[in-house]
């Protein structure tokens, strides 16, 4: 089959197993349901794997126009850029929802809300299509904002619980900021560009480089780069657009391993990706790239030290492996962005699983203080769990090794200004990961249970576990994909690298293979800080040293408990000053002026105009024989006046 | 030499009397009824004379048309004066008030 | 020419006189008939203007039947209308819009532009005023006359209407009754003896 038709495919045929289950969801059952939604998931996963087939044969990028909805040359339009990078993040996608899908029909069994959450799913996984597949901004907003809107629904699922509501609420609020200068950017650069269409603004990057924008001293381009790195960090959850992720852990795992890990949480770094030929030409923007990703990266892993849900834990390292991603796309290293955010997709959704097997045998509990000791009760969850813990810390020979060290060393090779900075934010974040990780670990599998839940754990079934066996063997296998990524050219007709930060060419000039990379990982700090910080690990949770030491970093504790008070600072100020304009808005502008001035405002005068007006209404006739007659007088007078 | 002034002056007295009538009558439904004739009896005059001081018989047409109209004021009026004194033995006007607002 | 001038001083006092008594007289009976002498002096001033046939409709059709109608009404009604107290005397505010109304008119009449047109000649002989304004009624205000016509035809509905009612003492026929009687409901048979005497 040729590209075009493998692409409707993946499209129509996730779009119709969520437009069935949604339509259907009062009337379909449970099982009807499942397969309906899972045929939609796997036929798209199928067709992903051929078009991927297809471009590692070598077939060029393509262009599919369905139909154009606005005046033509705007590029607004319904129209997919097929190419290496977008086969990737199909894949990706298709694979993880599918996974996902099959993990949730044992994890949601029995929930009341079960057609809705697979019709959800669907619908996610459409709407993540979308975004990766798009050929214009128009397309790709649609599927951001799509995404946007599952994320919420999901994120509120349970939405009979305290807090899912308002989780799901800020998740969506804070997402709106990021959207307003995205949209902004989307402006700008229709006003600028002339249209939306990605090949025809890709080919004017140059100009708008040399165009002044108003207001700055900035070029037309960067101004665009960072509306849309605003964008980007919202969706991707950086500093200080952060605080909706750790929340989003409210809804039902599945939805926080496939979205709030995977994939949406990517959408971030896949766009900046697929725009690398304008945010190359703005160094501004990859600075302040390079900024925002090493501060995320490394302040979010600190706060993963004191979380105790084990659900918020992996939301922060989360948090901080985006930092990573977002560090590379600074160095201009995209091809090792997608690279992490591959290896991440795997090795984040099998720990997120994995976390929600271990919640399953804990009905439902999440605080890492009540577990201990579930290593033994469920060997493959541990098994599992601990594969995806050694690639998140980049283990050398795992996944996350060959994609984290990658990136250390395209920032070490990076000439921009605040390269040097995320360099060492990246190398201390290396130490966090590992320290935060190796607690989580102690904390859940060794030890001794520290509740009555936890003495009683068991495996759950087949549904959660194979998935959970085939993301850790995916996540092995992720590793070897580093070739191809970054060195083979997979995803060379997508990203353009100006020559001057190319670092992962610099990088290629010494790459010797796998096994290479994997002997040059000892002689790295990295590697050291690493094995450092797991030895210091060891000591202070295996062994128990922490409590005694946290005496004496209390002021450094209370600091990250607080998250360093994004959420009290959003809260006394963003928070309470929108309360308090909405405050004003309802009583001055709806309470007083609409209610009380025009609406009540129109009733009274009407009523006090009639109570005037009947006064004159006296019902004798020689009133209104004597207003006839002085109406007469005075036009009579008028017309002498007059002359 | 008689001259239109003489004759509008004329009629305009008698508009003048007819509406003072009104006014000085204003409680009896019946006087009203007679001031209100005394007008457009001003009001025709002034047309007639308009029409023989301007040779156009369109004043007297005009004349002609307020009679009959008059006449069938006078006759509706009439017949209220007559259903109102049936029903409430009197015709003062001031105590027929009962569409005050 | 100044007996016409004499004639129209004469009509005019006797105009005024009559209309001034018509809304100030207290007896109702006089001042209708006061109303019948001023449309009467009325009609001679429209003689004078040579308006022979309004002034002819006017005595016989206004005065012949509206005012004597006026005449009925009044005499049915004069009886029971208690004596009028005014509550409140308008009287000042009657004359002084009256005045008003009077000064403004004589100010239209000498007003600079107001150029009264010149006293025509008499018409000659032979002229019929009727046939002049018949001509002009029925050709050029065809239309307004047939709409005249039924604002009558309605006031006179409209008239009946209002007065008519049912009394209970009034006799009259109804043919659909006539036509339904049977012979047993008039014809009573007897057996031709003398009723007995009381």
């Amino acid at each position: 089959m040729d590209i075009p038709v493998l692409a409707q495919i993946t499209v129509g045929a996730v779009g119709a197993g969520a437009v069935l289950a949604g339509l259907g969801v009062r009337v379909l059952s449970q099982k009807a349901a499942t397969a309906i939604t899972i045929a939609g998931v796997g036929v798209a996963f199928l067709a992903s794997v051929a078009l991927a087939w297809a471009y590692a044969q070598g077939s060029a990028p393509q262009t599919v126009t369905l139909y154009h909805w606005g005046p033509g040359g705007y590029g607004m339009k319904i129209g997919f850029l097929i190419d290496s990078l977008s086969v990737v993040m199909m894949v990706v996608v298709t694979l993880i929802s599918l996974l996902v899908h099959v993990y949730s029909i044992g994890y949601m069994r029995g929930d009341s809300g079960y057609v809705r959450f697979f019709a959800y799913l669907s619908l996610f996984t459409l709407a993540m299509l979308l975004l990766v597949m798009a050929d214009n901004f128009l397309l790709l907003f649609i599927g951001w904002e799509g995404v946007g809107l599952v994320s919420y629904l999901l994120i509120g699922f349970w939405y009979t619980r305290a807090r899912a509501p308002s989780a799901g609420l800020k998740a969506f609020l804070v997402n709106r900021l990021g959207d307003f200068g995205f949209l902004l950017g989307m402006g700008a650069l229709l006003a600028a560009a002339g249209s939306l269409d990605y090949s025809t603004v890709f080919a004017q990057s140059e100009a708008l480089a040399q165009q002044l924008s108003p207001f700055s001293g900035l070029s037309m381009l960067s101004l665009i780069c960072l509306f849309l790195f605003i964008g980007a960090m919202g969706k991707s959850a950086q500093v200080p657009l952060h605080v909706w992720l750790p929340d989003s852990m409210e809804g039902p795992t599945p939805i926080s391993a496939m979205i709030h890990a995977a994939t949406m949480v990517t959408a971030g770094i896949f766009m900046v990706a697929r725009l690398s030929p304008l945010f190359e030409g703005s160094e501004v923007a990859l600075n302040l790239i390079l900024l925002i990703g090493g501060i995320t990266a490394f302040s979010m892993g600190l706060i993963g030290l004191v979380a105790n849900d084990i659900k918020q834990v992996i939301a922060y390292s989360t948090l901080s492996q985006l930092g990573y991603m977002t560090m590379a796309l600074g160095a201009s290293a995209y091809a090792a962005s997608i690279f992490h955010l591959f290896t991440h997709a795997f090795f984040k959704a099998l720990l997120f699983l994995a976390a929600g097997s271990v919640i399953l045998a804990m009905h439902h509990g999440q605080d890492i203080r009540q577990m201990g000791g579930l290593g033994r009760r469920m060997p493959v969850t541990a098994a599992t769990f601990a594969i995806g813990s050694l690639a998140l810390v980049g283990m050398p020979g795992f996944a996350g090794f060959f994609s984290k060290e990658s990136i250390i060393e395209a920032l070490g090779h990076s000439d921009l200004l605040l390269a040097p900075t995320a360099h060492f934010l990246a190398l201390a974040g290396v130490a966090v990961t590992a320290l935060y990780s190796l607690r989580l670990w102690c904390y859940v599998f060794q030890g001794d249970p520290r509740s009555t839940e936890a003495g009683q754990a068991q495996e759950p079934d087949r549904t959660v576990t194979v998935p959970l066996v085939l993301l850790a063997a995916l996540t092995l296998a992720a590793g070897f994909g580093v070739e191809a990524f970054l060195y083979g050219g997979l995803l060379g007709d997508a990203l353009v690298v100006h020559s001057a930060h190319d670092t992962l060419a610099r990088m290629a000039e010494h790459w010797s293979g796998m096994g290479g990379a994997i002997l040059h990982g000892f002689t790295t700090p990295a590697i050291w800080l690493l094995g450092l910080s797991l030895l210091a690990g060891y000591f202070l949770y295996g062994k128990g040293y922490a409590a005694e030491l946290a005496p004496a970093v209390s002021r450094l504790q209370s600091v990250l408990l607080q998250k360093f008070g994004f959420d009290v600072l959003y809260e006394n100020w963003f928070v309470r000053a929108a309360h308090a304009v909405a405050d004003a808005c309802a009583h001055t502008g709806d309470q007083r002026t609409i209610d009380g001035l025009l609406v009540n405002g129109t009733a009274r005068l009407t009523r006090r105009a009639a109570a005037t007006l009947r006064l004159v209404q006296s019902g004798l006739l020689s009133h209104y024989a004597l207003a006839m007659l002085l109406g007469l007088v005075a036009a009579l007078g008028y017309l002498l006046l007059r002359g | 030499m008689l001259s239109l002034t003489h004759f509008m002056l004329l009629s305009g007295a008698l508009f003048a009397i007819g509406v003072a009538g009104v006014f000085v009558n204003r409680r009896h439904a019946l006087v009203l009824l007679m001031s209100l004739e005394l007008i457009l009896l001003a009001v025709n005059t002034n047309f007639i004379a308009a029409s023989h001081y301007l040779q156009d018989l369109a004043g007297q047409a005009f004349a002609l048309f307020v009679l009959t109209i008059a006449a069938a004021e006078i006759a509706i009026g009439l017949a209220i004066v007559v259903v109102v004194f049936r029903s409430r033995e009197t015709i003062d006007a001031e105590d027929l008030s009962e569409v005050r607002g | 020419m100044a007996f016409q001038t004499l004639l129209f001083y004469l009509f005019g006092a006797v105009l005024l006189t009559a209309a001034v008594a018509t809304v100030t007289l207290r007896n109702m009976v006089h001042a209708a008939l006061s109303l019948i002498l001023s449309f009467f002096t009325a009609a001679m001033l429209w003689m004078l203007l040579e308006a022979e046939f309004l002034s002819i409709l006017l005595v016989l059709v206004y005065i012949g039947a509206v005012l004597v109608l006026f005449l009925f009404v009044v005499m049915m009604v004069e009886r029971h209308t208690p004596t009028i107290h005014h509550r409140r005397n308008y009287r000042l505010v009657a004359l002084a819009v009256a005045a008003v109304m009077a000064a403004e008119l004589g100010a239209a009449l000498v007003a600079p532009d107001f150029v009264p047109a010149s006293a025509p000649s008499p018409a000659p002989l032979g002229h019929s005023n009727t046939q002049a304004l018949g001509s002009v009624l029925y050709t050029d205000y065809a239309l307004a006359f047939e709409a005249a016509a039924v604002a009558l035809l309605v006031a006179i509905v409209g008239a009946i209407a209002l007065t008519l009612r049912a009394r209970p003492d009034h006799h009259r026929q109804n043919p659909a009754h006539q036509s339904r009687v049977r012979k047993q409901d008039r014809l009573r048979l007897t057996d031709g003896r003398s009723e007995p005497p009381c």
